[in-house]
């Protein structure tokens, strides 16, 4: 079982008052990007300290690189880099100073280049000597991701990376997380953004409540449990609802637009031409394919924002 | 060892590059020393009691203790003459007391009258050397012995002072504010410094990024005070420079001082880590490093010395470390009594050894 990169079975987190991890399977493989999904207090914070060796679980198995996350964590640190949630750098020191410093505690005697390349990985050279407190948010998490990286790490930890950036911010930092892939590492990501989870992710597990509620590839989750294609008249409002009610056709209002789902990808083209041939006031006409939005609203019965789950 | 250097390196450099933390560890003890220099060294100043025993009763010693209470450092209090003098003191918990001996008029008599070269008396000097006020009372009945032999004699010695153990140097009162002020800085520093890291590394999620590192906390630890240290041995440094410079402070850096410097640095930056087992955020932190630190600096004699304290908060500054790092300082600098400093090196080293090893095994990187 040694192949895989983590491999967890029957894990457990209990407290007193809540259970942060309900007894969760999954698997990873080398070089996979994997994610775990779902809004704040899932347990995806606790699942991913277990396998840093950080917390220690309350039952079931962790296992890193075939070595186990309670006993053998020391060995894990060899392999894995970790990003910590809301990383913030140390105010006053330089990210090649924090890089420099960073690879001494792992006993890496590091040249000035090899931190210089490294800080270059995260595009951060332009940056190099400015110290912490005056990057971006952005340059924080890069910075964070350089410290990451510099045991030379097999596996890497990032644990909601992106969280309270600029969506601008967010895109640079995927190409970054891919470009870690590219490089031959395993990425484990957890995030409350279905979208980025839906961009980077070989592989997703949603979390909810401490449990897995569905595991599977982006494409996988939206084709076994999304609405298939969603037909959108934009600002049709309750006429056009009405409109297609009296011709027998399913369909629901949100924010002003009116949407009709289809399942069945054989039927899109004959769908959208019968709603189209309906007289309504509208703005457009257009199709949408599923999401892992759809899909978490599916399973878990509430969109989410901001990793908070609406009511 | 490499792991400690380069902690205490990246640490030093963030510490130092910030303003707050450079002008409370360098400036603030600097500006304390001119401002009690200030305060202490023209007329202002605090008395001393002496306890005087005299058992010659004679007009002659009766001017010999208005000249001890003229010197306005000594405030004089009475012995019974029929008590036993070094039974009285331990009774009574007294640092200083004098004995006039039977005789004293006799001599003074005849060295003024009859200009008897022969004439002498002995007044003996009892006490605890160990204690900072010791010195001053030594310092204050000497000075009053040369007045009196003054005007007695035109200062040819008469009346003579023993004490067994007094110190070889004397001591000015400023001179007992120079430890003081190393001491509170000692204290302050690492103590406020090492309460705020933790709280700041708590909320920042430090600890657990360094729990990912090959760093163990009693390294991490070793390295906060392998800087300390080096930073308290700067600003002790201008301490005595601006204490000697402007005051004309007398004290000098012994190699018992030096040790006690050290032991007190790992002594309180440990404790500001054993408090940091509970702090959760930066006002926790402050309030309590404030709890512990303000009572402890004033308590343990820091500004003021021991004796002048009421007998039960004596007894208290007993059970405070900083006691035994400002005595020993003052014993070993100011009064020049390495043998008693030494015991309070020993004693400082210990709690030092105690503070460090409880954060280090109990203080948790990992989450619950």
């Amino acid at each position: 079982m040694t192949d895989l990169a983590i491999e967890v079975r029957g894990l457990r987190k209990e407290y007193p008052d809540i259970k942060a991890v309900d007894g969760i399977d999954f698997e990873v493989r080398p070089g996979q990007i994997f994610s775990l999904l779902g809004p704040n207090g899932a347990g995806k914070t606790t699942t991913v300290e277990i396998l840093e060796g950080l917390r220690d679980p309350t039952a079931g198995s962790a296992k890193v690189f075939g070595k186990d996350v309670t006993k053998e964590y020391r060995h894990i640190r060899e392999r894995g880099g970790a990003l910590p949630q809301d990383f913030e750098p140390f105010d006053r020191l330089t990210p090649t100073e924090a890089v420099g410093y960073w690879s001494a505690l792992f006993d890496r005697k590091i040249a000035e280049e090899e931190v210089a390349k490294n800080i270059e990985t995260v595009g951060l050279t332009s940056r190099a000597n400015t110290q912490g407190i005056h990057l971006s948010g952005g340059e924080k998490r890069r910075l964070g991701i350089a410290m990451a990286l510099v045991g030379n790490p097999d596996l890497v930890f990032l644990d909601e990376p992106t969280t309270g950036l600029d969506p601008g911010a967010r895109r640079e930092l995927w190409g970054l997380i891919r470009s870690l892939q590219t490089a031959g590492k395993t990425v484990l990501l957890t995030t409350h953004y279905l979208d980025e989870a839906e961009q980077l992710a070989d592989d997703v597990a949603i979390m909810n409540k401490g449990r897995i509620v569905a595991r599977g590839s982006p494409e996988e989750l939206i084709t076994r449990y999304g609405h298939g294609t969603t037909i959108v008249l934009a600002g049709a409002g309750q006429a056009g609802y009405d409109a297609l009610q009296a011709r027998g056709i399913a369909a629901t209002v949100e924010n002003g637009n009116v949407l009709v789902h289809v399942d069945d990808p054989s039927l899109v083209r004959w769908t959208l031409a019968k709603v189209a041939s309906i007289e309504m006031p509208l703005k457009e006409i257009y199709t949408r394919r599923s999401t892992l939005e759809d899909v978490f609203l599916r399973l878990i019965g509430s969109r989410m924002k901001e990793g908070v789950l609406a009511e | 060892m490499k792991r400690i250097l380069a902690d205490a390196k990246a640490f030093g450099k963030q510490y130092l590059r910030s303003r707050t933390g450079t002008f409370f560890a360098l400036a603030f003890p600097v500006i304390l020393i001119l401002l009690f220099g200030a305060i202490f060294s023209g007329t202002g100043s605090a008395s001393l009691a002496i306890y005087v025993q005299d058992l010659d009763n004679t007009p002659a010693s009766h001017t010999f203790i208005s000249a001890l209470n003229s010197t306005q450092i000594l405030v004089y209090n009475p012995i019974p003459a029929d008590v036993n003098i070094t039974g009285f003191i331990r009774d009574n918990s007294i640092n200083t007391a004098l004995l006039i001996p039977r005789g004293f008029g006799d001599n003074v008599s005849r060295a003024m009258l009859l200009h008897d070269q022969n004439a002498s008396v002995t007044v003996t000097l009892y006490g605890d050397p160990t204690q900072s006020s010791f010195g001053i009372a030594s310092s204050a009945v000497e000075g009053a012995i040369t007045g009196y032999n003054f005007f007695v004699r035109q200062a040819a010695p008469v009346v003579h002072m023993t004490t067994g153990q007094v110190s070889e140097r004397g001591a000015k009162y400023i001179d007992l504010f120079l430890p003081g002020i190393i001491g509170f800085t000692i204290l302050t520093t690492p103590l406020f410094g090492m309460t705020g890291i933790c709280a700041e590394y708590r909320t920042r999620k430090y600890f657990k990024f360094l729990a990912t590192t090959k760093l163990s906390k009693a390294e991490w630890l070793a390295a906060k005070i392998v800087f300390y240290v080096l930073l308290m041995f700067v600003s002790v440094a201008l301490i005595l420079t601006a204490g000697v410079l402007v005051f004309h402070m007398d004290g000098t850096i012994t190699p018992v001082a030096v040790l006690l410097i050290i032991a007190g640095t790992v002594e309180f930056t440990s404790l500001g880590m054993l408090l940091g087992i509970f702090i959760r955020d930066s006002e926790t932190a402050a309030a309590i490093a404030n709890a512990i630190g303000f009572p402890m600096m004033f308590l343990a004699g820091s500004f003021f010395p021991l004796d002048l304290f009421p007998s039960y908060l004596k007894t208290v500054a007993h059970f405070l470390p900083l006691t035994y790092l400002n005595e020993g300082l003052r014993s070993t600098m100011v009064l020049g009594n390495d043998s008693v400093a030494l015991v309070d090196l020993a004693v400082t080293t210990g709690i030092a050894v105690v503070f460090f090893i409880i954060p280090a095994r109990t203080l948790s990187w990992k989450s619950k």
